[in-house]
Protein backbone atom coordinates (compact mmCIF):
# COMPACT_ATOMS: atom_id res chain seq x y z
CA UNK A 1 0.00 0.00 0.00
CA UNK A 2 0.93 3.30 -1.10
CA UNK A 3 1.55 5.35 2.21
CA UNK A 4 -0.42 8.87 1.74
CA UNK A 5 1.03 11.45 3.49
CA UNK A 6 -0.62 15.19 3.71
CA UNK A 7 0.36 18.34 5.06
CA UNK A 8 -2.16 19.20 7.49
CA UNK A 9 -3.46 23.05 6.84
CA UNK A 10 -5.23 24.87 9.50
CA UNK A 11 -7.45 26.77 7.42
CA UNK A 12 -10.46 26.27 10.03
CA UNK A 13 -10.11 27.99 13.23
CA UNK A 14 -13.34 27.34 14.70
CA UNK A 15 -13.77 24.95 17.46
CA UNK A 16 -15.48 21.97 16.35
CA UNK A 17 -15.23 19.74 19.32
CA UNK A 18 -14.45 20.46 22.74
CA UNK A 19 -14.27 18.20 26.16
CA UNK A 20 -14.25 19.91 29.30
CA UNK A 21 -12.80 17.53 32.50
CA UNK A 22 -15.17 15.32 30.87
CA UNK A 23 -15.47 11.45 33.33
CA UNK A 24 -18.01 8.85 31.84
CA UNK A 25 -19.42 5.99 34.17
CA UNK A 26 -21.70 3.13 33.43
CA UNK A 27 -24.37 2.67 36.51
CA UNK A 28 -22.01 1.92 39.32
CA UNK A 29 -19.31 1.13 37.68
CA UNK A 30 -15.68 3.09 38.24
CA UNK A 31 -14.79 5.89 35.80
CA UNK A 32 -14.20 4.59 32.57
CA UNK A 33 -13.48 7.80 31.20
CA UNK A 34 -12.01 10.23 33.64
CA UNK A 35 -10.87 14.15 33.51
CA UNK A 36 -10.70 14.03 29.54
CA UNK A 37 -9.94 17.32 28.04
CA UNK A 38 -9.92 17.76 24.36
CA UNK A 39 -10.23 20.45 21.64
CA UNK A 40 -10.78 19.50 18.00
CA UNK A 41 -10.58 22.31 15.77
CA UNK A 42 -13.17 22.30 12.73
CA UNK A 43 -11.03 20.83 9.91
CA UNK A 44 -9.01 18.94 11.80
CA UNK A 45 -8.15 15.02 11.04
CA UNK A 46 -7.35 13.33 14.52
CA UNK A 47 -7.13 9.46 15.19
CA UNK A 48 -7.84 7.43 18.62
CA UNK A 49 -6.61 4.87 19.49
CA UNK A 50 -6.15 2.24 22.51
CA UNK A 51 -6.16 -1.22 23.69
CA UNK A 52 -9.55 -3.10 23.61
CA UNK A 53 -11.68 -1.75 26.68
CA UNK A 54 -9.82 1.33 27.13
CA UNK A 55 -13.29 3.36 26.46
CA UNK A 56 -12.86 4.35 22.85
CA UNK A 57 -16.11 3.38 21.85
CA UNK A 58 -17.80 5.33 25.12
CA UNK A 59 -15.61 8.36 24.20
CA UNK A 60 -16.93 8.37 20.36
CA UNK A 61 -20.60 8.25 21.73
CA UNK A 62 -19.98 10.92 24.01
CA UNK A 63 -18.76 12.43 20.56
CA UNK A 64 -21.38 11.65 18.26
CA UNK A 65 -24.41 12.17 21.44
CA UNK A 66 -25.25 8.95 22.37
CA UNK A 67 -24.18 9.13 25.93
CA UNK A 68 -24.42 12.22 28.19
CA UNK A 69 -20.86 12.40 30.50
CA UNK A 70 -21.31 11.90 34.20
CA UNK A 71 -19.43 14.68 34.84
CA UNK A 72 -18.04 17.96 32.27
CA UNK A 73 -19.57 19.51 29.49
CA UNK A 74 -19.11 18.11 25.86
CA UNK A 75 -19.34 21.00 23.24
CA UNK A 76 -20.00 20.67 19.46
CA UNK A 77 -19.39 23.68 17.15
CA UNK A 78 -18.87 25.75 20.14
CA UNK A 79 -22.60 24.97 22.27
CA UNK A 80 -22.72 22.65 24.99
CA UNK A 81 -24.72 20.28 24.60
CA UNK A 82 -25.62 19.32 28.07
CA UNK A 83 -28.00 22.03 28.45
CA UNK A 84 -29.59 21.83 24.86
CA UNK A 85 -33.43 21.25 23.74
CA UNK A 86 -33.64 17.37 22.14
CA UNK A 87 -34.52 19.21 18.78
CA UNK A 88 -31.48 21.45 19.12
CA UNK A 89 -29.63 17.81 20.02
CA UNK A 90 -30.82 16.04 17.08
CA UNK A 91 -29.86 19.60 14.31
CA UNK A 92 -26.22 18.91 16.29
CA UNK A 93 -26.39 14.85 15.23
CA UNK A 94 -27.46 15.83 11.50
CA UNK A 95 -23.69 17.42 11.27
CA UNK A 96 -22.02 14.05 12.35
CA UNK A 97 -21.62 11.20 9.97
CA UNK A 98 -20.90 7.99 12.50
CA UNK A 99 -19.39 4.72 10.91
CA UNK A 100 -19.99 2.33 13.65
CA UNK A 101 -17.86 -0.34 14.57
CA UNK A 102 -20.80 -2.61 14.11
CA UNK A 103 -21.94 -1.13 10.77
CA UNK A 104 -25.66 -0.92 12.47
CA UNK A 105 -27.05 -1.11 8.62
CA UNK A 106 -31.27 -1.89 8.99
CA UNK A 107 -31.35 -5.51 7.52
CA UNK A 108 -34.82 -5.02 5.93
CA UNK A 109 -33.99 -2.07 3.79
CA UNK A 110 -31.43 -2.46 0.97
CA UNK A 111 -27.63 -0.86 0.57
CA UNK A 112 -29.43 1.94 -1.32
CA UNK A 113 -32.17 2.74 1.06
CA UNK A 114 -29.17 2.44 4.16
CA UNK A 115 -27.19 4.89 2.61
CA UNK A 116 -30.34 7.26 2.12
CA UNK A 117 -31.57 6.89 5.79
CA UNK A 118 -30.07 9.99 6.64
CA UNK A 119 -31.62 12.05 3.87
CA UNK A 120 -34.76 10.57 4.09
CA UNK A 121 -34.77 11.44 8.23
CA UNK A 122 -34.17 15.15 7.25
CA UNK A 123 -37.33 15.35 4.94
CA UNK A 124 -35.19 15.19 1.45
CA UNK A 125 -37.33 13.93 -1.46
CA UNK A 126 -35.63 10.65 -3.51
CA UNK A 127 -35.76 12.20 -6.38
CA UNK A 128 -33.10 14.77 -5.00
CA UNK A 129 -30.55 12.62 -4.15
CA UNK A 130 -30.80 9.09 -6.07
CA UNK A 131 -27.96 10.30 -7.98
CA UNK A 132 -25.74 11.55 -5.67
CA UNK A 133 -26.57 8.31 -3.19
CA UNK A 134 -26.04 5.95 -6.35
CA UNK A 135 -22.90 8.30 -7.42
CA UNK A 136 -21.71 7.22 -4.20
CA UNK A 137 -22.31 3.89 -4.11
CA UNK A 138 -20.56 3.37 -7.21
CA UNK A 139 -17.75 5.56 -5.69
CA UNK A 140 -17.05 2.86 -2.65
CA UNK A 141 -17.67 -0.19 -5.31
CA UNK A 142 -20.90 -1.17 -4.94
CA UNK A 143 -22.36 0.24 -7.75
CA UNK A 144 -24.13 -3.04 -8.85
CA UNK A 145 -25.38 -3.88 -5.55
CA UNK A 146 -27.98 -1.47 -5.07
CA UNK A 147 -30.67 -3.39 -3.95
CA UNK A 148 -28.79 -5.50 -2.14
CA UNK A 149 -29.83 -6.19 1.61
CA UNK A 150 -26.93 -6.67 4.27
CA UNK A 151 -27.53 -10.34 5.00
CA UNK A 152 -26.44 -11.18 1.52
CA UNK A 153 -23.59 -8.62 1.67
CA UNK A 154 -19.54 -9.73 3.06
CA UNK A 155 -18.72 -8.00 6.40
CA UNK A 156 -16.65 -5.39 3.99
CA UNK A 157 -19.33 -4.29 2.12
CA UNK A 158 -21.43 -4.27 4.80
CA UNK A 159 -18.55 -1.30 6.43
CA UNK A 160 -18.46 0.66 3.28
CA UNK A 161 -22.38 1.14 2.77
CA UNK A 162 -22.05 2.09 6.97
CA UNK A 163 -19.11 4.44 5.35
CA UNK A 164 -21.09 5.83 2.25
CA UNK A 165 -24.54 6.57 4.75
CA UNK A 166 -22.22 8.76 7.09
CA UNK A 167 -20.81 10.56 4.37
CA UNK A 168 -23.80 11.05 2.38
CA UNK A 169 -25.23 14.05 3.68
CA UNK A 170 -21.61 15.26 4.00
CA UNK A 171 -21.17 16.39 7.74
CA UNK A 172 -19.33 18.73 9.00
CA UNK A 173 -18.03 16.06 11.53
CA UNK A 174 -17.42 12.46 10.35
CA UNK A 175 -16.49 9.53 13.41
CA UNK A 176 -15.28 6.40 12.26
CA UNK A 177 -14.96 3.15 14.97
CA UNK A 178 -12.74 1.30 13.15
CA UNK A 179 -13.98 2.21 9.64
CA UNK A 180 -11.05 -0.05 7.74
CA UNK A 181 -11.34 -3.14 9.85
CA UNK A 182 -13.05 -5.82 7.52
CA UNK A 183 -11.79 -4.11 4.33
CA UNK A 184 -8.33 -5.31 1.94
CA UNK A 185 -5.63 -2.86 2.23
CA UNK A 186 -6.49 -1.30 -1.28
CA UNK A 187 -10.04 -0.33 -0.15
CA UNK A 188 -8.55 0.57 3.14
CA UNK A 189 -6.40 2.71 1.52
CA UNK A 190 -9.77 4.29 -0.86
CA UNK A 191 -11.98 5.08 2.14
CA UNK A 192 -8.95 6.51 4.00
CA UNK A 193 -8.97 9.07 0.60
CA UNK A 194 -12.22 9.44 0.90
CA UNK A 195 -12.15 10.58 4.27
CA UNK A 196 -9.10 13.00 3.11
CA UNK A 197 -11.09 14.30 0.49
CA UNK A 198 -13.95 15.16 3.03
CA UNK A 199 -11.38 16.77 4.99
CA UNK A 200 -9.59 18.76 2.65
CA UNK A 201 -12.16 19.68 0.50
CA UNK A 202 -15.58 20.31 3.07
CA UNK A 203 -12.96 21.27 6.10
CA UNK A 204 -14.78 18.06 7.73
CA UNK A 205 -13.18 17.08 10.99
CA UNK A 206 -12.41 13.73 10.77
CA UNK A 207 -12.08 11.31 14.15
CA UNK A 208 -10.63 7.65 13.25
CA UNK A 209 -10.50 5.19 16.21
CA UNK A 210 -8.67 2.51 14.99
CA UNK A 211 -6.35 -0.78 16.40
CA UNK A 212 -4.00 -0.21 12.81
CA UNK A 213 -1.13 1.30 13.19
CA UNK A 214 -0.62 1.19 9.27
CA UNK A 215 -3.41 3.55 8.96
CA UNK A 216 -2.01 5.73 11.22
CA UNK A 217 0.82 6.42 9.81
CA UNK A 218 -0.56 6.90 6.14
CA UNK A 219 -1.66 10.22 7.27
CA UNK A 220 0.46 13.19 9.07
CA UNK A 221 -2.32 13.75 12.05
CA UNK A 222 -2.47 13.79 15.92
CA UNK A 223 -2.69 10.79 17.75
CA UNK A 224 -4.77 10.27 21.12
CA UNK A 225 -4.34 7.22 23.33
CA UNK A 226 -6.81 6.38 25.97
CA UNK A 227 -4.85 4.45 28.70
CA UNK A 228 -6.91 3.76 31.80
CA UNK A 229 -9.82 6.54 31.19
CA UNK A 230 -7.20 8.87 30.09
CA UNK A 231 -6.45 10.75 27.27
CA UNK A 232 -2.58 11.16 26.61
CA UNK A 233 -1.21 12.03 23.12
CA UNK A 234 0.71 9.44 21.77
CA UNK A 235 4.62 10.64 20.85
CA UNK A 236 5.32 8.08 18.07
CA UNK A 237 2.47 9.55 15.53
CA UNK A 238 1.51 12.85 14.70
CA UNK A 239 5.16 14.82 15.05
CA UNK A 240 4.54 16.24 18.35
CA UNK A 241 6.13 14.74 21.02
CA UNK A 242 5.97 17.99 23.15
CA UNK A 243 2.63 16.98 23.82
CA UNK A 244 3.57 13.91 25.76
CA UNK A 245 2.13 11.03 27.86
CA UNK A 246 0.24 12.83 29.61
CA UNK A 247 -3.49 14.39 29.62
CA UNK A 248 -3.98 16.47 26.73
CA UNK A 249 -3.73 20.19 26.87
CA UNK A 250 -6.52 21.61 25.03
CA UNK A 251 -4.77 23.93 22.78
CA UNK A 252 -1.99 21.32 22.13
CA UNK A 253 -4.72 19.25 20.89
CA UNK A 254 -6.28 21.17 18.16
CA UNK A 255 -3.29 21.82 16.62
CA UNK B 1 -39.57 5.02 -8.94
CA UNK B 2 -39.84 2.42 -6.86
CA UNK B 3 -41.99 2.99 -3.11
CA UNK B 4 -39.63 3.39 -0.35
CA UNK B 5 -39.36 0.15 2.28
CA UNK B 6 -40.92 1.52 5.47
CA UNK B 7 -38.14 2.11 8.05
CA UNK B 8 -40.10 0.19 10.69
CA UNK B 9 -40.12 -3.69 9.37
CA UNK B 10 -43.45 -5.37 7.94
CA UNK B 11 -45.76 -6.93 10.78
CA UNK B 12 -44.07 -9.93 12.57
CA UNK B 13 -45.58 -12.61 14.54
CA UNK B 14 -45.78 -10.45 17.72
CA UNK B 15 -47.68 -8.08 15.62
CA UNK B 16 -50.27 -10.75 14.55
CA UNK B 17 -50.80 -11.55 18.66
CA UNK B 18 -51.08 -8.08 19.11
CA UNK B 19 -53.75 -7.61 16.07
CA UNK B 20 -56.01 -10.96 17.74
CA UNK B 21 -55.87 -9.74 21.17
CA UNK B 22 -57.31 -6.41 20.06
CA UNK B 23 -59.89 -7.70 17.33
CA UNK B 24 -60.97 -9.43 20.69
CA UNK B 25 -60.99 -7.12 23.32
CA UNK B 26 -63.02 -4.45 20.37
CA UNK B 27 -65.67 -7.69 19.81
CA UNK B 28 -66.34 -7.63 23.99
CA UNK B 29 -66.21 -3.92 23.85
CA UNK B 30 -68.54 -3.11 20.93
CA UNK B 31 -70.50 -6.37 22.34
CA UNK B 32 -70.69 -4.53 25.88
CA UNK B 33 -71.74 -1.12 24.07
CA UNK B 34 -74.38 -2.63 21.96
CA UNK B 35 -75.52 -4.09 25.41
CA UNK B 36 -75.41 -0.62 27.38
CA UNK B 37 -77.33 1.29 24.53
CA UNK B 38 -79.88 -1.91 24.41
CA UNK B 39 -80.54 -1.56 27.95
CA UNK B 40 -81.02 2.24 28.03
CA UNK B 41 -83.39 1.77 25.22
CA UNK B 42 -85.09 -0.73 27.32
CA UNK B 43 -85.29 1.32 30.60
CA UNK B 44 -86.63 4.50 28.68
CA UNK B 45 -89.82 2.08 27.27
CA UNK B 46 -89.99 -0.23 30.54
CA UNK B 47 -90.40 3.37 32.69
CA UNK B 48 -92.32 5.09 29.74
CA UNK B 49 -95.05 2.22 30.06
CA UNK B 50 -94.98 2.80 33.45
CA UNK B 51 -95.33 6.72 34.26
CA UNK B 52 -98.89 7.63 33.24
CA UNK B 53 -100.39 4.50 34.17
CA UNK B 54 -102.40 4.82 37.28
CA UNK B 55 -105.53 2.78 38.89
CA UNK B 56 -107.65 3.97 41.29
CA UNK B 57 -109.79 1.42 43.54
CA UNK B 58 -112.86 2.54 44.16
CA UNK B 59 -114.41 0.87 47.69
CA UNK B 60 -117.90 0.34 48.73
CA UNK B 61 -119.44 1.73 45.42
CA UNK B 62 -122.03 0.28 42.49
CA UNK B 63 -121.20 0.60 38.91
CA UNK B 64 -122.93 3.87 38.59
CA UNK B 65 -121.52 5.23 40.99
CA UNK B 66 -117.62 4.07 39.54
CA UNK B 67 -118.77 5.30 35.91
CA UNK B 68 -119.42 8.42 37.79
CA UNK B 69 -115.90 8.64 39.02
CA UNK B 70 -114.09 7.42 36.14
CA UNK B 71 -116.00 10.85 34.37
CA UNK B 72 -114.72 13.25 37.14
CA UNK B 73 -111.43 11.61 36.85
CA UNK B 74 -111.66 11.86 32.71
CA UNK B 75 -112.23 15.60 33.39
CA UNK B 76 -109.30 16.23 35.37
CA UNK B 77 -106.55 17.88 33.79
CA UNK B 78 -103.85 15.44 32.71
CA UNK B 79 -105.75 12.70 31.96
CA UNK B 80 -105.91 10.97 28.80
CA UNK B 81 -108.23 8.44 29.01
CA UNK B 82 -110.09 6.03 32.28
CA UNK B 83 -111.60 2.97 31.90
CA UNK B 84 -113.64 1.15 33.91
CA UNK B 85 -112.88 -2.33 34.33
CA UNK B 86 -115.41 -5.15 34.07
CA UNK B 87 -116.33 -7.50 35.99
CA UNK B 88 -114.72 -9.76 33.20
CA UNK B 89 -111.46 -7.82 33.20
CA UNK B 90 -110.87 -8.03 37.09
CA UNK B 91 -111.41 -11.48 37.15
CA UNK B 92 -108.94 -11.89 34.28
CA UNK B 93 -106.63 -10.09 36.35
CA UNK B 94 -107.22 -12.55 39.33
CA UNK B 95 -107.20 -15.33 37.34
CA UNK B 96 -103.57 -16.34 38.14
CA UNK B 97 -104.58 -16.00 42.11
CA UNK B 98 -108.38 -17.28 41.97
CA UNK B 99 -108.16 -19.56 39.17
CA UNK B 100 -110.26 -19.76 35.58
CA UNK B 101 -113.89 -20.33 37.46
CA UNK B 102 -114.02 -16.60 38.48
CA UNK B 103 -114.85 -14.85 41.81
CA UNK B 104 -118.88 -15.12 43.46
CA UNK B 105 -120.54 -12.81 42.86
CA UNK B 106 -121.21 -12.30 46.45
CA UNK B 107 -117.79 -11.36 47.30
CA UNK B 108 -117.20 -7.52 47.52
CA UNK B 109 -115.05 -6.18 44.98
CA UNK B 110 -113.55 -2.80 44.36
CA UNK B 111 -113.98 -0.97 41.55
CA UNK B 112 -111.22 -0.43 39.32
CA UNK B 113 -110.58 2.43 36.81
CA UNK B 114 -107.36 2.37 34.98
CA UNK B 115 -106.40 5.77 33.98
CA UNK B 116 -103.32 6.78 31.30
CA UNK B 117 -102.26 10.53 31.94
CA UNK B 118 -99.98 12.48 30.35
CA UNK B 119 -96.40 11.30 30.67
CA UNK B 120 -94.65 14.38 32.98
CA UNK B 121 -97.42 15.43 34.63
CA UNK B 122 -95.96 15.95 37.67
CA UNK B 123 -98.44 14.65 40.68
CA UNK B 124 -101.11 13.55 39.27
CA UNK B 125 -101.92 10.90 41.68
CA UNK B 126 -102.35 13.02 44.59
CA UNK B 127 -104.88 15.50 42.52
CA UNK B 128 -106.77 12.11 41.70
CA UNK B 129 -107.07 11.24 45.18
CA UNK B 130 -108.04 14.90 46.27
CA UNK B 131 -110.57 15.32 43.73
CA UNK B 132 -112.29 12.00 44.35
CA UNK B 133 -112.31 12.66 48.25
CA UNK B 134 -113.51 16.15 47.48
CA UNK B 135 -116.49 14.65 45.82
CA UNK B 136 -117.19 11.72 48.32
CA UNK B 137 -115.28 8.40 47.42
CA UNK B 138 -113.35 6.04 49.46
CA UNK B 139 -110.44 5.58 47.01
CA UNK B 140 -107.29 4.69 46.98
CA UNK B 141 -105.22 5.94 43.68
CA UNK B 142 -101.74 3.49 42.74
CA UNK B 143 -99.10 5.11 40.54
CA UNK B 144 -97.12 1.69 40.78
CA UNK B 145 -94.41 4.69 41.66
CA UNK B 146 -92.87 1.58 43.70
CA UNK B 147 -92.80 -0.88 41.09
CA UNK B 148 -91.37 1.93 38.43
CA UNK B 149 -88.92 3.15 40.92
CA UNK B 150 -87.53 -0.98 41.37
CA UNK B 151 -87.45 -1.18 37.40
CA UNK B 152 -85.37 1.75 37.26
CA UNK B 153 -82.72 1.10 39.78
CA UNK B 154 -82.15 -2.06 38.27
CA UNK B 155 -82.44 -0.94 35.06
CA UNK B 156 -79.46 2.18 36.27
CA UNK B 157 -77.59 -0.53 37.77
CA UNK B 158 -77.73 -3.06 34.42
CA UNK B 159 -76.50 0.39 32.62
CA UNK B 160 -73.48 1.12 35.20
CA UNK B 161 -71.93 -2.75 34.94
CA UNK B 162 -72.81 -2.29 31.18
CA UNK B 163 -70.86 1.19 30.95
CA UNK B 164 -68.25 -0.10 33.02
CA UNK B 165 -67.27 -3.70 30.64
CA UNK B 166 -67.46 -0.88 28.07
CA UNK B 167 -64.72 1.32 29.91
CA UNK B 168 -62.71 -1.68 30.99
CA UNK B 169 -62.19 -3.17 27.99
CA UNK B 170 -61.02 -0.04 26.29
CA UNK B 171 -58.64 0.71 28.62
CA UNK B 172 -57.88 -2.27 28.71
CA UNK B 173 -57.38 -2.55 24.75
CA UNK B 174 -55.35 0.78 26.08
CA UNK B 175 -53.28 -0.76 28.39
CA UNK B 176 -52.61 -4.23 26.01
CA UNK B 177 -51.83 -2.04 22.98
CA UNK B 178 -49.09 0.18 25.41
CA UNK B 179 -47.43 -3.06 26.33
CA UNK B 180 -46.91 -4.25 22.70
CA UNK B 181 -45.87 -1.12 21.79
CA UNK B 182 -43.10 -0.93 24.56
CA UNK B 183 -42.27 -4.24 23.36
CA UNK B 184 -42.33 -3.35 20.09
CA UNK B 185 -40.05 -0.64 20.49
CA UNK B 186 -37.53 -2.43 22.57
CA UNK B 187 -37.83 -5.32 19.37
CA UNK B 188 -36.45 -2.13 17.09
CA UNK B 189 -34.13 -0.61 19.35
CA UNK B 190 -31.53 -1.06 16.96
CA UNK B 191 -33.55 1.26 14.14
CA UNK B 192 -34.32 3.62 16.49
CA UNK B 193 -30.98 4.16 17.46
CA UNK B 194 -29.97 4.65 14.20
CA UNK B 195 -32.55 6.75 13.48
CA UNK B 196 -32.18 8.71 16.56
CA UNK B 197 -28.05 8.83 15.78
CA UNK B 198 -29.28 10.11 11.94
CA UNK B 199 -30.56 12.88 13.36
CA UNK B 200 -34.28 11.89 13.80
CA UNK B 201 -36.67 14.09 15.94
CA UNK B 202 -38.53 12.62 18.66
CA UNK B 203 -42.20 13.14 16.57
CA UNK B 204 -40.56 11.60 13.23
CA UNK B 205 -39.59 8.71 15.05
CA UNK B 206 -42.90 8.81 16.95
CA UNK B 207 -44.81 8.81 13.92
CA UNK B 208 -43.49 5.68 12.53
CA UNK B 209 -44.64 3.53 15.26
CA UNK B 210 -47.89 5.92 15.55
CA UNK B 211 -48.75 5.03 12.00
CA UNK B 212 -48.15 1.21 12.31
CA UNK B 213 -50.18 1.30 15.45
CA UNK B 214 -53.15 3.16 13.76
CA UNK B 215 -53.78 1.11 10.69
CA UNK B 216 -53.27 -2.27 13.86
CA UNK B 217 -55.78 -0.36 15.82
CA UNK B 218 -58.29 0.54 12.77
CA UNK B 219 -58.23 -2.94 11.04
CA UNK B 220 -57.85 -4.44 14.70
CA UNK B 221 -61.19 -2.84 15.52
CA UNK B 222 -63.00 -3.36 11.98
CA UNK B 223 -62.74 -7.08 12.51
CA UNK B 224 -63.87 -6.60 16.21
CA UNK B 225 -66.89 -4.59 15.08
CA UNK B 226 -67.72 -7.38 12.29
CA UNK B 227 -67.85 -9.93 14.93
CA UNK B 228 -70.01 -8.21 17.17
CA UNK B 229 -72.46 -7.58 14.07
CA UNK B 230 -72.61 -10.76 13.24
CA UNK B 231 -73.13 -11.74 17.33
CA UNK B 232 -75.60 -9.10 17.42
CA UNK B 233 -77.73 -10.43 14.33
CA UNK B 234 -77.57 -13.82 14.88
CA UNK B 235 -78.74 -12.92 18.74
CA UNK B 236 -81.86 -10.96 16.97
CA UNK B 237 -82.01 -13.76 14.46
CA UNK B 238 -82.85 -16.26 17.27
CA UNK B 239 -84.81 -13.73 19.57
CA UNK B 240 -87.16 -13.53 16.38
CA UNK B 241 -87.19 -16.79 15.95
CA UNK B 242 -88.39 -17.75 19.15
CA UNK B 243 -91.00 -15.07 19.37
CA UNK B 244 -89.38 -11.93 19.31
CA UNK B 245 -90.32 -10.30 22.27
CA UNK B 246 -89.97 -12.11 25.66
CA UNK B 247 -91.27 -10.38 28.77
CA UNK B 248 -89.49 -7.95 30.13
CA UNK B 249 -86.44 -8.59 27.40
CA UNK B 250 -86.09 -5.84 24.94
CA UNK B 251 -87.10 -5.66 21.69
CA UNK B 252 -84.04 -6.88 19.69
CA UNK B 253 -82.85 -5.03 16.77
CA UNK B 254 -79.64 -2.46 14.85
CA UNK B 255 -80.52 1.07 15.07
CA UNK B 256 -78.34 3.99 13.27
CA UNK B 257 -76.86 4.61 16.96
CA UNK B 258 -76.10 0.53 16.67
CA UNK B 259 -74.27 1.02 13.68
CA UNK B 260 -72.34 4.12 14.80
CA UNK B 261 -71.37 1.89 17.77
CA UNK B 262 -69.54 -0.34 15.03
CA UNK B 263 -68.57 2.09 12.80
CA UNK B 264 -66.60 4.21 15.79
CA UNK B 265 -65.23 0.87 17.05
CA UNK B 266 -62.36 0.36 14.91
CA UNK B 267 -61.98 4.68 14.88
CA UNK B 268 -61.57 4.56 18.22
CA UNK B 269 -59.11 1.41 18.76
CA UNK B 270 -56.67 3.25 16.31
CA UNK B 271 -57.09 6.38 17.89
CA UNK B 272 -56.37 4.41 20.94
CA UNK B 273 -53.36 2.67 19.34
CA UNK B 274 -51.87 5.60 17.99
CA UNK B 275 -51.83 7.66 21.56
CA UNK B 276 -50.87 4.95 23.24
CA UNK B 277 -47.87 4.07 20.81
CA UNK B 278 -46.98 8.02 20.80
CA UNK B 279 -47.03 7.94 24.65
CA UNK B 280 -45.02 4.92 24.98
CA UNK B 281 -42.24 6.05 22.17
CA UNK B 282 -41.95 9.80 22.87
CA UNK B 283 -41.50 8.59 26.78
CA UNK B 284 -38.95 5.50 25.46
CA UNK B 285 -36.92 8.10 23.59
CA UNK B 286 -36.85 10.73 26.44
CA UNK B 287 -34.65 7.67 28.26
CA UNK B 288 -32.15 8.61 25.32
CA UNK B 289 -29.76 11.29 25.52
Amino acid sequence: MEPMTLSRLDLFDDIAVRLDNVSLRYDTSDDILSGIDLTLKQGSFSFLTGASGAGKSSLLKLLYLALKPTRGEVSLFGRPTGRLARDQLSALRRRVGVVFQEFRLLEHLTAYENVALPLRVVGRKEADYRADVEELLAWVGLGKRLNARPPTLSGGEQQRVAIARAVVTQPDILIADEPTGNVDPEMGSRLMRLFLELNKRRGTTVIIATHDLGLVRQVEAPVYRLNNGLLVRDVEFGGNAAAGRRRTDPAKAAE
Amino acid sequence: MARETPLLPVEDAREAALFFVVAALCFLAALAALSAKSTYGAARAWTAEVEGELTVTLQDVDRRAAEDARKLIEKTEGVRAAHLLSKEEIDELLEPNFGSRGLPDSLPLPQLIAVTADPGIADIGPALQRKLTEAGYDCAVDEHADWAGDVRRVLGITRLIALTAVALLASTAIAVIAFATHAALLARKDIVDVLHLAGARDRFIASLFERRFWILGLRAGAVGALLALGAAAAAIFAAKAHGGHAGLLPELSLDYTDLMVLVLTPVVAGLAARVAARVTVIRALKSMM
